[in-house]
């Protein structure tokens, strides 16, 4: 995979087609975040791939619809995106400013149901102290909104939790914090913020595709000695997972992401969603 | 399912990116509000074309039904982070149904049947570009990719029929890669002028 490295450009084709995997999107997705033309110019091709698919309707099963609308009754919907209207389709990081607003907005209400007017769960705010939020900068609180959404959650389960989240706030803060984004192939985006001073990383991921109670998802760190678990995610809150914290981590390695069995499993047994370099 | 309101029902026309397109965008926005009613009329209107582009791209029925199961549904869960302004409702949806199908692909492929099934790709590929250009619904799409030169249709064909990664393709065509890339990005490109989609 790193033998030759195609230019960039050439390859908004590609993945209009979703021809490109592994290493070759996530870096065509880190130049598209920066490059608004190739933002255009995917989009017109994206359009003219969906015309080569719709080009052949098959009426599916008539049973099909009913599953589809058994399966729908009881699936959450994403809480309409003040945070995101961009296309799915874009690295988080290109994004990351509209989750200042998102972090405090209300959530989706009970049971999935779109919230109407009310207020969703109350008390959504800012869930780190104001002195962290300083030391963060402008870009740092943002993430932090994005984490605390989930981090308040924990908070609640885990009166414990605080050593946790003052290692996350090590990270974040590290000078040498770097960010990482990329499409899960799933579905849902992934951010990692990795300090290689640090040894660890945090993980965070929005929209991940929902799994059925027997199954999670789990971090690896793919090593050049092998695989090794970095975790289980917990699970989404407001379409978010995470934050999830790994250590004993190198720069130069890499993370990946795998649906495994709920109770995790020693080495990955299904295909990686996502692979990132460190 | 599927046959109701055929009127207005896929394959689009020449008018694909006019009035349909854009009550398709309405209804999107009526689905994010958690419409059931919406997302039955947009499921009148699109699970023909996601059947079709899944089936082509997974192959098996029963797996191509569980994929279009799970693209609806998912087309139900994120229906509010659709952005009008970034592209066609319909082209979001695609998209999701065939980022999808690969995905389906490539996790079979990965699993032990790999080694056996590379061994059968050099016969089964020809068979994908054929029966593509044998079967399109669509006068325009077949037209139109019959302007492409011969390396283009194999490279788009190959990754979007076919569900294979440029490597993939490359080493089906015994072309380089950088010569698999240029012709899927022009290939496309020529195919959108010819469509006149996505201006």
């Amino acid at each position: 995979m790193r033998t030759r490295r195609p230019e960039p450009h050439t390859l908004s084709g590609a993945y209009a087609l979703d021809a490109l995997t592994g290493a070759d999107l996530v870096r065509f997705e880190r130049h598209l975040a920066r490059c608004e033309q190739c933002e255009r110019e995917i989009a017109g091709l994206r359009e003219t791939a969906a015309r080569l698919g719709a080009a052949a309707p098959a009426d599916p099963p008539a049973r099909l619809a009913e599953q589809v609308f058994a399966a729908t009754a009881r699936t959450r919907q994403l809480p309409p995106a003040s945070r995101d209207r961009a296309a799915p389709r874009l690295p988080l990081l290109a994004r990351l400013p509209r989750y200042a607003g998102a972090a405090r907005s209300p959530g989706p209400g009970p049971d999935g149901s779109p919230r109407g007017g009310h207020a969703g769960r109350g008390g959504r705010g800012r869930a780190w102290p104001p002195r962290l939020a300083l030391a963060l900068g402008a870009a740092g609180l943002i993430l932090a909104g994005i984490l605390g959404v989930s981090a308040r959650s924990a908070e609640h389960q885990l009166a414990g939790d605080q050593q946790r989240s003052h290692t996350i706030a090590a990270i974040l803060t590290a000078p040498d914090a770097t960010i990482l984004t990329a499409r899960v192939s799933d579905g849902g985006t992934a951010t990692v913020v990795m300090s290689g001073h640090e040894h660890a990383l945090v993980f965070v991921a929005d929209g991940l595709r929902p799994l059925p109670a027997s199954r999670r998802y789990e971090l690896w760190l793919l090593g050049p000695r092998g695989d090794k678990s970095a975790g289980m995610l917990p699970g989404a809150s407001s379409g978010m997972t995470g934050p999830a914290l790994a250590s004993g981590v190198r720069t130069g390695e890499r993370i990946g992401l795998s649906v495994e069995p709920a109770a995790g499993s020693p080495h990955p047994t299904s295909a990686m969603l996502l692979v990132l370099a460190l | 399912m599927g046959i109701r309101d055929r009127r207005v029902s896929v394959p689009p026309g020449p008018g694909w990116a006019d009035a349909p397109g854009a009550d398709l965008a309405a209804l999107l926005g009526r689905v994010a509000r958690g419409d059931a009613p919406a997302f039955r009329a947009l499921y009148d209107r699109v699970a023909p074309a996601v059947f079709g582009s899944i089936r082509r791209v997974v192959r098996d029925p029963s797996q191509s039904e569980e994929v279009t199961q799970e693209v609806l549904v998912e087309i139900w869960r994120t229906a509010s982070r659709f952005d009008a302004g970034k592209g066609s409702a319909m082209a979001w949806m695609m998209t999701i149904a065939h980022r999808r199908a690969v995905d389906r692909v490539r996790s079979e492929q990965r699993s032990a049947e790999r080694e056996l099934r590379a061994a059968s790709h050099a016969v089964a590929y020809d068979d994908v570009a054929e029966e593509v250009e044998a079967t399109l619904d669509g006068e325009r799409v077949r037209r139109c990719l019959g302007s492409l030169t011969e390396l283009q249709r194999e490279a788009v064909t190959l990754a979007y029929y076919g569900g294979y990664t440029y490597r993939q393709v490359a080493g089906l065509l015994g072309a380089p890669t950088g010569t698999v890339n240029t012709r899927m990005r022009d290939g496309l490109i020529r195919l959108r002028d010819c469509l006149g989609a996505g201006q």
